[in-house]
């Protein structure tokens, strides 16, 4: 059993799964979207060089925190087009961290969230 | 010498007693209009740092030592986490040491969803409500939707109280600022990595307004054995009227983990899939 330090600030877990030193991109159709605690997962289908898909899964925040600032559980929908950018797995699973999503209209969607959209100024 | 020894006894028994059989008055229409002479905590309340484009905890690559405690914008100095490491006195200092040179863990439980014990919980990146009702302070913290009780009743601490993660809290106010005092603390909690605390390890946390939507708490650890002397921090919270509390039900869908060694992983397994060994 690890112990709990006394003034862990992070949000749930650490990053040590993560690449945090880099930063890499796929362009995708949403497969599904967990509007989850304790964190949302983001399933994007990307195309294949063998004509077929790779599912990647990515962590965001949690719904708690992204409902505060802007997102709602329909920002993004199945089948929607979107390019991530993402701190890859350090093991190269098809995965990430998620930071940002471009959609098809342009529309960049952060994982921090607008500034305070829908709630207060 | 005996008659003294007796004294102890009968009174330690008594302050056990007591503490464990307090009875809560009912609330007289009088103590429920006292409540209305004391600041107004009600709301919900984040930390200062935490808000868009500005929380450390995610999306930055957290500082060696310091994991995901960055500075947070806007607060004092003196209000920016661990920044400033706790002084041990020479047996824990080298207790602590020697984990520093140990391989370290990549997480904590957190990872496994259980919740930090005190006063980690008080710092979580997710809003808290203040409750004031006769006799008592309700602390309802989002974050792995936990809950704190701080009795303003007049009972008394514990003598011999059982280790909870955020321990046993009574309070009372001096002037406008709320004063609890906590102990009995799980061994989940630590001082530092490596480093337990010990059994007479108290928490002072005093709560105030410092304009009308700004509340600090500055928080003191005492304890005799393992710090060299008192470590206190201070956080800033804005209270944002227009928030709610949410659930957060940690277990829902908790894709990361840590195992016993302190390695530290993801499960990525698609949903409707199987998982693949």
């Amino acid at each position: 059993m690890k112990h709990l330090l006394l003034f862990a600030l992070l949000a749930h877990h650490s990053f040590a799964a993560f690449d945090v030193s880099t930063q890499e991109t796929v362009t995708g159709t949403v497969k599904q979207v967990d509007w989850t605690n304790p964190h949302i997962w983001l399933w994007i289908d990307v195309p294949n060089e063998n004509g077929g898909v790779d599912t990647y899964g990515f962590e965001g925040m949690s719904p708690n925190f992204l409902a505060r600032r802007g997102w709602t559980r329909t920002t993004l929908k199945t089948g929607d087009k979107i390019t991530v950018s993402f701190r890859p797995m350090k093991d190269g699973s098809k995965g990430g961290m998620f930071m940002t999503g471009q959609m098809a209209d342009g529309k960049v969607l952060s994982m921090m969230g607008g500034n305070d959209q829908g709630t207060e100024k | 010498m005996t008659m003294l020894f007796a004294l102890f006894i009968s009174s330690a028994l008594a302050a056990t007693g007591s503490a464990q059989q307090f009875t809560q008055k009912a609330p007289t229409p009088a103590d429920w209009t006292a409540l209305a002479k004391l600041p107004d905590f009600t709301g919900v309340w984040e930390r200062v740092g935490v808000g868009a484009g500005g929380n450390p905890v995610f999306g930055t690559p957290p500082a060696a030592g310091n994991r995901g405690a960055a500075p947070q914008r806007g607060a004092a100095p003196a209000a920016r986490g661990a920044a400033t490491a706790p002084l041990f006195t020479p047996q824990y200092e080298a207790m602590r040491a020697a984990a520093a040179r140990e391989p370290q863990p990549e997480d904590n439980s957190t990872a496994n969803c259980l919740p930090p014990g005190m006063p980690g919980i008080m710092g979580q990146p997710y809003p808290m409500e203040f409750l004031l009702t006769p006799g008592k302070v309700t602390v309802i913290i989002e974050a792995y939707t936990q809950v704190r009780h701080i009795y303003t009743d007049g009972r008394t601490l514990p003598q011999d109280p059982d280790p909870k993660f955020f321990g046993t809290s009574i309070g009372h106010w001096e002037g406008d600022t709320l004063v609890a005092e906590t102990v009995g603390f799980s061994d989940h909690v630590q001082l530092a990595r490596g480093v337990p605390h010990g059994d007479k390890m108290k928490i002072v946390e005093r709560f105030r307004l410092t304009d009308p939507d700004t509340m600090t708490i500055e928080t003191t650890i005492t304890d005799p054995v393992v710090l060299a002397k008192p470590y206190t921090t201070v956080n800033t919270l804005r209270r944002h009227r227009n928030w709610t509390i949410s659930e957060y039900i940690c277990e829902e869908n908790n894709r990361n983990y840590v195992d016993q060694s302190g390695k530290a992983g993801i499960n990525l397994t698609v949903p409707g899939t199987q998982k693949k060994d």
